[in-house]
């Protein structure tokens, strides 16, 4: 399936509206989408976060077999598929058949640029997240490679298998391996800018600067009013 | 020309042979392996000389017992076999269990599930049994996931890409028994009839039994449908074992065991 096939949300007619943000690990996404909630449930509106990776029932096969390093490429997207899922049945559709704004921490992009770049077949991958509606807003935070990699080697002294892409013999040395499969995903993201309508965030700059970037045109582009809480 | 040893059936209904003729053992003419779809990344098609052998059907259409048997003449031929299942492998079998009792997933992520199961079996089981020459007899395939998911109206383009993933068996053998004759033999094996297996979470019937009739006979038009495509045989279960076991024996020696 096509990604210009698909719809968004809003084309589907759902009150609700979802925006994602994705970017390396090291971004600074993460941190930029907590502000955004912070300031629209100030305003009063229905807000919902939620991550990748995080249905309960899948949670123990993919932490299980993730320790036992049980994964092929072809395994590893099926299983955060089944998660995303699980999460899209039952919490995303239902919140914004209810009007919520939805916030998602990486969405199907991220399945799409980790899962190719690990050698499966883009089509495969795009055609299995075919049930999932597009966002109506996405953000992709684009910092150099450097940068990223820098933020993650300064925050934690052990760089997990799979997020250094150690799974695919790229180097024996978990660092460089971690930085020529960062690489490899940047270039899937770079590719997607277009075809799916990123707006892309400068990460380079200071936090309240791209906050500040993020808060307008989230303003601009959706009309927040419409997502009060009913007043009790 | 050299014929396949024929067996005879024994007393207890196990297969004999003439002491003579188990002697000479022929290697399989290996044929040439595809996926349906994208495939796997990484696999080289060309060492897949083993066969694979799908035996498909509904729950006691008899197909354990059939694979029972042919494993036994198959090895009694000497080619090493393999078995393999649905829902067996280490990696997820123990969520999917949990899930299915608690009827807790929705219908794509089950069905994401299912395929993440199938496809670890694929790549730990079955390519390396397939690679080590081997004669794979798979109790089930991915046209059970397929038609139980297209009874409950999931989309066949979406599964057919799903399972682009599966590589084209030898051979593919769908077990067909009236679902009448299926409700008595489970009635007989189990003394009731499993949820799933009635299709209670469809809600097609108030009675169980009705349900269990109305569900088999919808999956059964999907296997039809999937025929269509994936072109697999369809064999009278309704018989006696031994005549439905002569029929597959004569089938993969056809198919499977030619010689060269």
């Amino acid at each position: 399936m096509a990604g210009t096939m698909r719809k968004r949300f809003s084309e589907l007619n759902f009150p609700g509206r979802l925006i994602a943000v994705e970017g390396l690990d090291g971004s600074g996404k993460s941190t930029q989408i907590r502000l955004l909630q912070r300031w629209l449930e100030l305003q009063g509106l229905k807000v919902f976060f939620s991550e990748w990776n995080s249905s309960e029932l899948v949670k123990s096969a993919t932490s299980k077999a993730k320790k036992m390093e049980l994964l092929t490429p072809t395994t590893f997207s099926l299983i955060h598929a089944t998660d995303f899922a699980d999460r899209y049945e039952r919490q995303l559709v239902p919140l914004l058949r209810a009007g919520y704004i939805v916030l998602c921490d990486r969405y199907i992009f991220t399945a799409f640029a980790r899962d190719v770049v690990r050698g499966c077949a883009a089509e495969w991958v795009r055609g299995l997240y075919g049930f999932a509606a597009l966002p109506d807003l996405t953000f992709f935070f684009k910092a150099r490679l450097e940068v990223s990699l820098q933020r993650i080697l300064d925050h934690r002294q052990q760089l997990k298998y799979f997020e250094a892409g150690m799974d695919m013999k790229l180097s024996p040395d978990i660092h460089e391996s971690f930085r020529i499969f960062q690489g490899k995903i940047l270039d899937q993201y770079l590719a997607m800018i277009d075809e799916y309508g990123f707006l892309v965030v400068d990460a380079n700059q200071p936090i309240e600067t791209q906050q500040s970037v993020v808060r307008e045109m989230v303003a601009a582009r959706l009309n927040l009013d419409a997502f009060a809480l009913p007043r009790t | 020309m050299n014929r396949m040893p024929t067996p005879s059936p024994s007393e207890s209904g196990h297969i004999r042979f003439k002491r003579r003729e188990r002697r000479h053992v022929t290697t399989p003419v290996p044929t040439p392996k595809r996926f349906y779809g994208h495939g796997l990344p990484g696999v080289e098609l060309h060492r897949l000389v083993g066969k694979l052998v799908v035996v498909e059907g509904a729950d006691c259409s008899g197909r354990s017992t059939q694979i029972a048997r042919l494993v036994e003449w198959l090895e009694g031929c000497g080619h090493a076999t393999a078995q393999v299942g649905l829902k067996l492998s280490s990696l997820v079998s123990h969520e999917l269990e949990r899930a299915k009792q608690g009827n807790i997933l929705s219908r794509i992520t089950l069905s994401l599930f299912y395929a993440t199961d199938f496809a670890d079996q694929l790549e730990n089981t079955i390519l390396p049994a397939l690679k080590a020459g081997a004669i794979v007899l798979a109790d089930r395939y991915i046209y059970t996931l397929m038609a139980r998911d297209m009874v409950r109206g999931m989309d066949e383009p979406w599964l057919r890409n799903l399972y682009g993933i599966a590589l084209e068996p030898d051979a593919v053998f769908y077990l067909n028994v009236s679902p009448e004759q299926l409700a008595q033999r489970n009635f007989t094996k189990n003394r009731t009839l499993d949820y799933w297996e009635s299709g209670m979470d469809l809600g097609l019937a108030r009675e169980w039994f009705d349900s269990f009739l109305v569900y088999q006979r919808r999956i059964y038009e999907q296997f039809q449908r999937l025929q269509q495509h994936y072109g697999f045989e369809i064999v009278n279960g309704n018989r006696p074992i031994e005549e439905v076991n002569a029929e597959l024996r004569r089938k993969i020696e056809a198919v499977v065991v030619r010689k060269r």
